[in-house]
């Protein structure tokens, strides 16, 4: 086993990492840039090595800097968390060029499911379902051809394209020759070709994700999946497992884990992965892509079947076979993962930098939190804005959603804005509620939902505490002591005048 | 004492009559009674008619915000007896001064001093968190003065520039 291992990462994921290190004995060396040295992870860490100034181009996504620090202080393997290094297969060749294990899969498997072509070709030879598309350039006819054999909707796309430029939705065969010369031609105008290919249109897709875990002798075991459907610009926000739609069909489980283990077998894949599948309304699932690290939803599977995928994560990378097998996994309750940001929802998700002036965690049966925030710390402008992730496990559903609540609840964060008042929101939506999720959730929820308004009553008490502090504002601020009331005496003075 | 409040957006009226911790105070033509603690800096535990609040005040740039569970109340409180804070931050007359609402960095300074701005006229570009944001005049003016350069670190609440 490693004796020391540097974590290539900032935030809440660094700071998981060196928690797992720590109750293994194995000594955490973490990296910071100038944005970062009251971070958290540098204060929990045994080493810690300034990698540069604060953009991640000049620091965290350093490789020569990275490597560096882990000579310097002798580690003897990295781990890359997620984003920033993770999934750059030049970083994880580079580790063992440097003679440094990288905790994760080989740069060769990295590189395969890096390419969206790649990936796809893998999973249609592994006879993974992938979402049917032309893959090339196609003409009217042949896009007409299409849409007659696999039905409609169906999405026109650019093949040099992007961003949605030369993207159009057919709903009906009426539509489609418009549609075509309009993709076209926009097509043309963005990307200097005209050239379109064809999917079939997904609608009110769910987006639900298979935990894998491999080790180097070639066992590979799937942990369950995760529903992911509730995001926002395209970012997961609230994580269950298991998936409403799968725990009604517990069928499809085994079907896409069995799926999944292909894909990944066939790009030679081990260490943890996720595979990524977008389910239609028949609960019929396609292939949408592999993501080759640790995932920030994690704490939910690892909640459902009891295992630490970090310290499962490292010891794979140190050589051991994997210490179960497929039929030794159980599953057991429901969790629920809440991504904490500060930002403002009620204003498109606008972020919301700035000092923690208080802080109170949830606490309690169930629940779980994984963050790098503390009372005084200043959340950076530099990097995103996750502050925590709050996971709940209770032993059904309707558990796991009622002490979340109660979870937010008590949770209180004072100085930013955050999104937790608008969880609760979500978790109290009948759609929530009913486990009906589709990935334009978030959408329909503002389209129904009214900013909730306070109970009658609550003004006063709002009315009360503004009140009192305003007569206080004068004085300095009061000490934290139970006798001590200087605005009590401030409130007085007021009364006199 | 009589304060008259702004509560998220309407307009209202408390007049505390005793002080914590027996507060007593009369709120919508009633006279009530609380028990009010501070319990944690910033945080008071008010116990009115039997129930329990937690009341969790911040002072922000521009109110004082107090939030009691989740629910968020924007509170400005003015003490009729003082003329100072009156007719502050009325759009379309006297001075405006751009403060940043959020902290971040200055990206863009799209006026100079002397220029003649429109209502609704981007001033600067502040990014926080890879967003970029406009902020804009609220009235028509010749810009006074602009406190803030590109590649400034702002604090929430800081003076960006000033429209005379």
């Amino acid at each position: 086993m490693f004796r020391k291992i540097l974590i290539a990462n900032r935030g809440e994921i660094a700071v998981r990492v060196i928690r797992a290190l720590r109750e293994m004995g194995i000594g955490a060396v973490a990296v910071y840039s100038d944005a970062d040295r009251t971070s958290l992870h540098v204060r929990m860490a045994d080493e810690a090595e300034h990698v540069g100034p604060a953009p991640s181009g000049e620091s965290y996504l350093r490789i020569d800097r990275i490597l560096d620090a882990a000579r310097k202080h002798g580690a003897e393997a990295i781990h890359p968390g997620y984003g920033f290094l993770s999934e750059n297969a030049e970083f994880a060749a580079a580790c063992e060029d440097a003679g440094l294990v990288f905790i994760g899969p080989s740069a060769a498997s990295i590189r395969a499911m890096g390419s969206k072509t790649e990936a796809r070709q893998n999973a249609v030879s592994a006879g993974t379902p992938v979402v049917p598309g032309t893959d090339h350039g196609v003409n009217l006819e042949e896009a007409r051809a299409f849409g007659r054999s696999h039905g409609y909707p169906i999405l026109l796309k650019a093949v040099a394209g992007g961003g949605g430029k030369g993207m159009r939705s057919v709903l009906r065969e009426a539509e489609l020759e418009p549609a075509f010369r309009n993709a076209a031609s926009e097509a043309e105008r963005a990307f200097r070709s005209p050239e379109i290919y064809v999917e079939k249109l997904i609608e009110r897709p769910r987006h639900i994700e298979v935990q894998l875990l491999g080790d180097r002798q070639g066992n590979m075991v799937h942990l369950g999946e995760r529903e992911c459907s509730i995001q926002r610009r395209h970012q997961k926000v609230v994580e269950e497992s298991p998936s409403p739609l799968v725990a009604l069909h517990p069928e499809m489980r085994q079907a896409m884990g069995e799926a999944a283990i292909r894909v990944a077998r066939a790009a030679g894949y081990y260490n943890a992965g996720t595979v990524e599948f977008l389910v239609d309304q028949e609960r019929r699932f396609y292939f949408l892509e592999m993501n080759t690290r640790l995932q920030v939803e994690h704490p939910v599977t690892e909640l459902v079947t009891g295992l630490d995928l970090v310290k499962l994560q490292i010891e794979i990378a140190a050589g051991a076979r994997l210490p179960f097998a497929q039929e030794q996994i159980a599953w057991r309750g429901s969790a629920i993962e809440c991504r904490i940001y500060a930002e403002d929802p009620y204003n498109d998700f606008l972020p919301s930098p700035g000092k923690i002036t208080r802080l109170h965690r949830p606490l309690g049966p169930g629940i779980r939190l994984d963050g790098c925030v503390y009372a005084g710390w200043t959340v950076p402008l530099e990097y995103d804005p996750l502050l925590a992730k709050l996971a709940v496990w209770g032993g059904t559903r309707e558990e796991a959603t009622a002490r979340m609540l109660r979870a937010l609840r008590e949770y209180d964060i004072g100085g930013i804005r955050t999104n937790l008042g608008f969880f609760r929101q979500i978790l109290e939506d009948e759609e929530f509620r009913a486990g009906r999720l589709h990935t334009g959730f978030i959408e329909g929820f503002f389209a129904r939902h009214r900013p909730p308004v306070p109970p009658p009553g609550l003004a006063a008490v709002a009315a009360l505490a503004a009140a009192l502090d305003h007569m206080t504002s004068a004085a300095p601020p009061p000490p934290v002591s139970s006798g001590a009331r200087p605005w009590l005496a401030a409130g007085r003075e007021e009364l006199l005048r | 004492m009589k304060l008259q409040l702004t509560i998220n957006g309407a307009e209202d009226e408390i007049e505390i009559l005793a002080p914590a911790p027996a507060c007593q105070f009369r709120w919508g033509g009633a006279e009530r009674a609380a028990s009010v603690e501070m319990a944690e800096p910033g945080v008071y535990s008010i116990l009115l008619e039997g129930h329990s609040y937690d009341a969790r005040v911040e002072r922000t740039a521009r109110a004082l915000v107090v939030v009691i569970d989740g629910y968020r109340f924007e509170i400005d409180v003015r003490d009729p007896r003082r003329w100072s804070h009156k007719g502050r931050g009325r759009a379309g007359e006297g001075v405006e001064t751009l403060v940043a609402p959020m902290p971040g960095k200055v990206v863009r300074v799209l006026v100079a001093p002397g220029d003649v701005v429109e209502a609704g006229q981007g001033i600067l570009v502040v990014e926080a968190m890879k967003m970029q944001n406009e902020l804009k005049a609220s009235r028509a003016g010749r810009v006074a003065a602009v406190h803030a350069s590109e590649g400034a670190t702002v604090a929430a609440g800081e003076a960006l520039a000033t429209i005379g």
